[in-house]
C-alpha cells in the first residue's frame, strides 16, 4: 500500500469568525452584556411582585449593602485571576475590624485606618508568601488564616462588640454626593481603577497570564512570585476596606462581623464569569456579580422568604447561573 | 490464529490532520516497529488501536471481522492493551492490586486469594530477575519496574497484542535490555508486539517488521526489517521532499573566526541530566546540541537561560562570567529561549495573539502601562516574515491554530525582544513541513544578520541539515563537537551513543585493554576520515592518533596504513613502532556498526589474531547476551 494513491489531505480552513450584531449576537458575544441583561429582568420582575423594590429607599440600601462584599470581592477576583482562593476574607473582616474599633480608642481616625489597614495587609502578605514560597494549597492556607482571623477577633475583643466608636466614622455611609452615598461611591471608584490596573497595565496583564499558564509566564521572564503575593496583600488589604466601610454604616464593630462573607464573594466573582482555574474572568463581571447577589437576597427579603431557606435559593442561584453561563458560552470556555 | 488489521485510519485534532490515510497489520508472535519522525501520528495510531481515540475514518479488522472500540475497555475487552510511556498506574496501591485493577470493573466478587495466585504466577512468566513483589506499593518503585507492573497488567488482561509507547526512553542501559528480553518471551509465546520509538539502534535490535508513517500517511507496511539500513529506514521516516527544506544541502561557508563567541559554555553541570557539558556559539552561527531524548540538552539550555541551577561549571556570554538566576536576567541579558513544550510552557491560552506575542514586554521594560502600539511596527514586519496572516493576530484562542501556527508565533514572540543569542528546543515538534521550511529559513535569516543560535533537537537529520556544527550529548555529556557537513544519520547514532550498544562496546573495548595492553577503540571510516566514538587505554606508545569524539584525516592518524589496508591480522603502520588489528562490527541482521580496533605498541606475537577478532565479533553481535563479555574469552 502506497501513501502516493491517497486523496490529498489539505484541512478544511476554519470558518472565519463572522461579527454578527444582532441582539442575540450581542448577547452571546460578552458575558458583562448577559448579566445587565439578567440584572434588568431580575430587577422587573422584583419590581412587579413587590411596590417596594424600585423605590429610592430600598435601591440606596441595597447599594450600601454592595459596598461591603463589592469591597471584599474586588481582591477575590485578583486571586481567583491567578487561579488562587482566598477564604480567610471573611473573617479578616472581623479581625481588622475590632483593630479598628480598639485603635480608635486610643487615637485619631486616620492613624486607625491604616492601622487597621495594616493589619488587613499583614494577614495577606502572610497568606501569600506560605502559598507562593511554601508552595501550599492556597486553599489550606486561606482555611488556615480564617480560623486564625476568627480567634484572634475573639481574642482581641475579649467576645464583646465594641459600639463606642467616634460619631466622625458615619459620615462614610451618611453622606451623599450627588444623592448618592460616599460608600457607593468608594465602591465604583474602587473597581474604575481596578478596570484600569487589569486592563491596562502590566501588572493587570501579568496576574491574567499567571493564572492561565504559570509556567509560560516564568519562561518569559515575568514576576511570577511577586505578583502572586501581591494578589493576596490586595485581597487582605480589600478585607479591612471593608470593614471600615462596615463599622462605617452600622456604628458597631462585632467580632463576627464578617462571618460568611468569604463565600458571597467568591460567589460573586464566579457568577461574575471567572474560572475558579485561573486566567479568565473580569472586574466588570464580578461587580454585576455583586449586584446580583445583593438583588436577591433583597428580594428574598421583600417577599418574606424564611431566613432559613433563602441559603437553598441562593445557592441554588449560584449553581443555575454558573450552569446556564457554561452551556451559553460553550466552546469558548476552557477546554 | 489472530490477526489485527487498521486500514485506511483518519483522524483530525481541531485544525490538526493527525492521520491521513495511516494503517498496520499485527501477526501473532511479532514484534512491530511502527516508526516515523516528530508528529508523524505514531502515537495516534497506537491510541486507535488500544481505543483510547476513535477515528473519523477507517476500519479496524481483528480476525476477519470488522470491529468498533468506543474506549479502551472496548479494545481491552478484544485482548488489545497499551503499555503508556507516562505510566498509568496507582501509586498508592500496591503491585497486586494495579496489576488487577481492570478486574474491579468486572461483575463478581473480588477473591484476593486467587488474584495472588494468578499474579504470582505472571511474574513467573516475567522472569523472577525483576525482583517485584506484589504487596509493594508502586509509588515505591523505580520507573523500569514500574513499567514492569504494566506490563503484567497486560498479561493479567490476557492480551493478545500488546502496544509499547516509547518505553525505554525512561529506563537505564541495564533495564532496557531486560525489557527487550521480555519482548521476545512474549513474542515468543504468540503475542503481537507493537513497538513505538524512534531510536534506530533498538528497533533493528528487537522487531521483525516495521511499519513507517511519515505527516500521518502509511509511507511503508510490513517491511521485513532485514531487509532495510539503517540509512534506508530514515530516509523513508524524513522523506525526500525534506532534502530540499533546509536550504542548500552542501557545506556552508564556515563561520569566521572573527565573530565573536556569543556564548562559551565549560564543563557545565546540573544533576542528575547534565553532567559535565562543553560547547560554543560564535555570532552569526547556528550550533545543533544532537542527543536521544534524556541526554540532557533540554536541561542544558534550560540552564542556561535560569530555569534550574547549575551546580558546577562556567557559562560566558560575551566574554563576561553569566549564571542567570531566573528566566528574566537571562532575557535582560539578551538571551531567547523556544521552550520544549508548547502548551505547557509558551502558550498563554487566555490571550489573544497579540498578547502572546508580546507576553514577555510585560516583564521586559520599565512603566506601569502597557504600550502595546508602540511595537505594532515590528510586529507587522515580523508576521510578514513569518507569513502570518494578519487578520488572525486578535484571533482569541491560539489553541485552535495547527502546530505549525503556533511555533510560528512563539518563535515571533523569541525575536520581539531581538535577542543576540536565541535557545531553541525542539523548533519544529509537531509541526507540518511547510511551516518547518519557514522556520528553517528564518533560523538561517537571523544568524545571517549576527545572532548565535543553539538548536536542540531528536531529528537527527533536521540538525544535520540547519546547524553549522553540531555538538553531541550523551547521557549529560559532551562526547564531540564537529562541522554538520562531516555528519550523517549513521555516525549522529553512534556518537550518540544509544546506550545499550555504547556500554557494550565500552565493556569489550576495556576488557581487551585488559588483556592485551595498548589502545582498543571504537570507529567509523569514511570519506577519508576517522570519527572515534570511544577509545580505552593508557598507553601513549600505542595511541592510534584519535580519542573519543576526534574526527581527523586518515593521514592524520598515526595508523593510517592499518587503516588504508583491508586485513584480517595485524598491521604494522609505517614506522614499525605500533600494530593493529581492526575488526567490522555487523549487527544481527547484517548492518554495519563500525569497526572495533586494538592498537599495540609491540609486536603482537602469541597472539591469535583470528581467534580474537572471533571473540569479539562474538560479543558484540548479539547486545542481548551479556554473559560473553563477563566470561572473559579475551585471554
Amino acid at each position: 500500500m502506497k501513501a502516493d494513491s491517497l486523496p490529498p489531505t489539505s484541512p478544511p480552513p476554519l470558518p472565519a469568525a463572522k461579527p454578527r450584531r444582532t441582539f442575540v449576537g450581542l448577547l452571546a458575544s460578552n458575558i458583562e452584556i448577559r448579566m445587565i441583561f439578567v440584572i434588568l429582568i431580575v430587577m422587573l420582575v422584583l419590581s412587579l411582585v413587590s411596590p417596594y423594590f424600585f423605590t429610592v429607599k430600598n435601591l440606596l440600601n441595597m447599594a450600601d449593602q454592595s459596598v461591603i462584599v463589592g469591597m471584599i470581592s474586588l481582591g477575590e477576583t485578583l486571586v481567583i485571576l491567578i487561579g488562587g482562593i482566598d477564604l480567610s476574607v471573611g473573617s479578616l473582616v472581623g479581625m481588622t475590624g475590632i483593630v479598628l474599633g480598639l485603635a480608635m480608642r486610643h487615637m485619631g481616625l486616620a492613624e486607625s485606618f491604616v492601622l487597621c489597614l495594616g493589619a488587613g495587609a499583614l494577614a495577606g502578605l502572610t497568606n501569600g508568601l506560605v502559598i507562593t514560597y511554601g508552595r501550599i494549597a492556597p486553599f489550606v492556607v486561606t482555611l488556615g488564616m480564617m480560623s486564625i482571623g476568627a480567634s484572634l477577633a475573639y481574642v482581641l475583643s475579649g467576645a464583646n462588640s465594641i459600639s463606642d466608636l467616634p460619631p466622625g466614622l458615619g459620615t462614610l455611609s451618611a453622606d451623599t454626593v450627588i444623592g448618592i452615598p460616599l460608600d457607593f461611591w468608594c465602591l465604583l471608584i474602587a473597581y474604575a481603577v481596578c478596570y484600569w490596573f487589569l486592563t491596562s497595565t502590566k501588572g493587570g496583564r501579568t496576574l491574567y497570564a499567571l493564572g492561565s499558564n504559570r509556567e509560560a509566564a516564568r519562561v518569559v521572564g515575568l514576576r511570577v512570585a511577586a505578583w502572586s503575593v501581591i494578589a493576596y496583600v490586595v485581597s487582605g488589604l480589600m478585607s479591612s476596606v471593608a470593614a471600615i466601610f462596615l463599622a462605617s454604616r452600622i456604628l458597631s464593630i462585632d467580632p463576627i462581623g464578617g462571618q460568611g462573607l468569604e463565600l458571597d464573594a467568591i460567589a460573586a466573582v464566579v457568577i461574575g464569569g471567572a474560572s475558579l482555574f485561573g486566567g479568565r474572568g473580569s472586574i466588570i463581571g464580578t461587580l454585576l456579580g455583586v449586584f446580583v447577589m445583593v438583588f436577591i437576597r433583597n428580594g428574598l427579603n421583600l417577599l418574606n422568604v424564611s431566613p432559613y431557606w433563602q441559603g437553598t435559593a441562593i445557592g441554588s442561584i449560584i449553581i443555575i447561573a454558573v450552569l446556564a453561563e457554561r452551556l451559553l458560552s460553550g466552546t469558548r470556555r476552557r477546554a | 490464529m489472530t490477526s489485527l488489521e487498521l486500514h485506511d485510519i483518519w483522524k483530525a485534532f481541531g485544525a490538526t490532520q493527525a492521520l491521513a490515510g495511516a494503517a498496520i497489520a499485527l501477526k501473532p508472535g511479532e514484534v512491530h516497529a511502527l516508526v516515523g519522525a516528530n508528529g508523524a501520528g505514531k502515537s495516534t495510531l497506537s491510541r486507535i488501536i488500544s481505543g483510547q481515540v476513535q477515528p473519523d475514518r477507517g476500519s479496524i479488522i481483528l480476525d476477519n471481522k470488522q470491529i468498533r472500540f468506543s474506549n479502551s475497555r472496548d479494545a481491552i475487552l478484544h485482548g488489545i492493551c497499551m503499555v503508556t510511556q507516562e505510566t498509568s498506574l496507582a501509586p498508592d496501591l500496591t503491585v497486586l492490586e494495579n496489576i488487577m485493577l481492570p478486574q474491579l470493573a468486572l461483575p463478581g466478587r473480588l477473591r484476593w486469594r486467587v488474584l495472588r495466585t494468578q499474579g504470582e504466577s505472571l511474574i513467573g512468566e516475567l522472569g523472577r530477575e525483576a525482583g517485584l513483589d506484589l504487596d509493594t506499593p508502586v509509588g515505591d518503585l523505580s520507573i523500569g519496574q514500574r513499567q514492569l507492573v504494566e506490563i503484567l497488567k497486560a498479561l493479567a488482561l490476557d492480551s493478545q497484542f500488546i502496544i509499547f509507547d516509547e518505553p525505554t526512553a525512561p529506563l537505564s542501559p541495564h533495564e532496557g535490555e531486560r525489557l527487550f528480553a521480555i519482548m521476545r518471551r512474549l513474542a515468543a509465546r504468540g503475542r503481537g508486539l507493537v513497538f513505538v520509538s524512534h531510536r534506530l539502534e533498538e528497533i533493528f535490535t528487537i522487531t521483525d517488521r516495521v511499519t513507517v508513517l511519515r505527516e500521518g500517511k502509511l509511507v511503508e507496511g510490513n517491511l521485513p526489517i532485514g531487509s532495510l539500513t539503517q540509512g534506508e529506514l530514515v530516509r523513508l521516516m524524513v522523506g525526500r521532499e525534506l532534502q530540499d527544506v533546509y536550504g542548500r544541502r552542501t557545506a556552508r561557508p564556515p563561520v569566521p573566526d572573527s565573530n565573536p563567541v556569543v556564548l562559551r559554555v565549560r564543563n557545565l553541570a546540573c544533576p542528575p541530566m547534565v553532567r559535565d557539558v562543553s560547547f560554543e556559539v560564535r555570532a552569526g552561527e547556528v550550533l545543533g546540541l544532537a542527543g536521544l531524548v534524556g541526554a540532557g540538552r533540554s536541561e542544558t539550555v534550560e540552564t542556561i537561560f535560569g530555569l534550574r541551577r547549575a551546580t558546577a561549571g562556567l557559562v560566558e556570554l560575551n566574554g563576561q562570567p553569566f549564571a542567570a538566576q531566573s528566566s528574566r536576567e537571562a532575557i535582560r541579558a539578551g538571551i531567547g529561549l523556544i521552550p520544549e513544550d508548547r502548551r505547557g510552557q509558551a502558550i498563554v491560552p487566555d490571550f489573544s495573539v497579540r498578547e502572546n506575542l508580546l507576553l514577555a514586554h510585560l516583564g521586559a521594560h520599565a512603566g506601569v502601562g502597557l504600550n502595546y502600539s508602540a511595537r505594532t511596527a515590528a510586529i507587522r514586519e515580523l508576521l510578514t516574515v513569518l507569513d502570518l496572516p494578519e487578520r488572525r493576530l486578535l484571533d482569541a484562542n491560539m489553541l485552535t491554530f495547527s502546530g505549525g501556527m503556533q511555533q510560528k508565533v512563539i518563535l515571533a514572540r523569541g525575536l520581539l525582544l531581538s535577542p543576540r543569542l536565541l535557545l531553541l528546543d525542539e523548533p519544529t515538534r509537531g509541526v507540518d513541513i511547510a511551516t518547518r521550511s519557514s522556520i528553517y529559513a528564518l533560523l538561517r535569516r537571523v544568524a545571517a544578520e549576527g545572532m548565535a543560535c543553539v538548536v536542540v533537537s531528536s531529528d537527527f537529520e533536521e540538525i544535520i541539515g540547519i546547524s553549522d556544527r553540531i555538538t553531541v550529548l550523551s547521557d549529560g555529556v559532551t562526547v564531540t563537537t564537529l562541522p554538520s557537513h562531516l555528519m550523517d544519520v549513521e555516525k549522529l547514532a553512534m556518537f550518540a551513543a544509544p546506550r545499550t550498544s555504547a556500554e557494550k562496546t565500552h565493556t569489550v573495548l576495556t576488557d581487551l585493554v585488559t588483556r592485551q595492553g595498548g589502545m582498543a577503540y571504537w570507529i567509523v571510516v569514511d570519506g577519508g576520515r576517522v570519527f572515534c566514538f570511544d577509545r580505552v587505554g593508557t598507553e601513549v606508545a600505542a595511541d592510534p592518533g584519535f580519542a573519543t569524539g576526534g574526527f581527523p584525516l586518515l593521514s592524520e592518524t598515526s595508523i593510517a596504513s592499518a587503516l588504508a589496508t583491508p586485513s584480517t591480522d595485524f598491521v604494522s603502520d609505517h614506522d614499525g613502532t605500533r600494530w593493529t588489528l581492526l575488526v567490522p562490527i555487523l549487527g544481527q541482521r547484517g548492518h554495519s556498526f563500525g569497526t572495533v580496533g586494538l592498537t599495540l605498541a609491540r609486536p603482537p606475537d602469541g597472539v591469535d589474531a583470528a581467534a580474537l577478532s572471533a571473540a569479539i565479533v562474538g560479543a558484540l553481535s548479539d547486545p542481548l547476551d551479556l554473559a560473553m563479555t563477563e566470561t572473559g574469552q579475551f585471554a
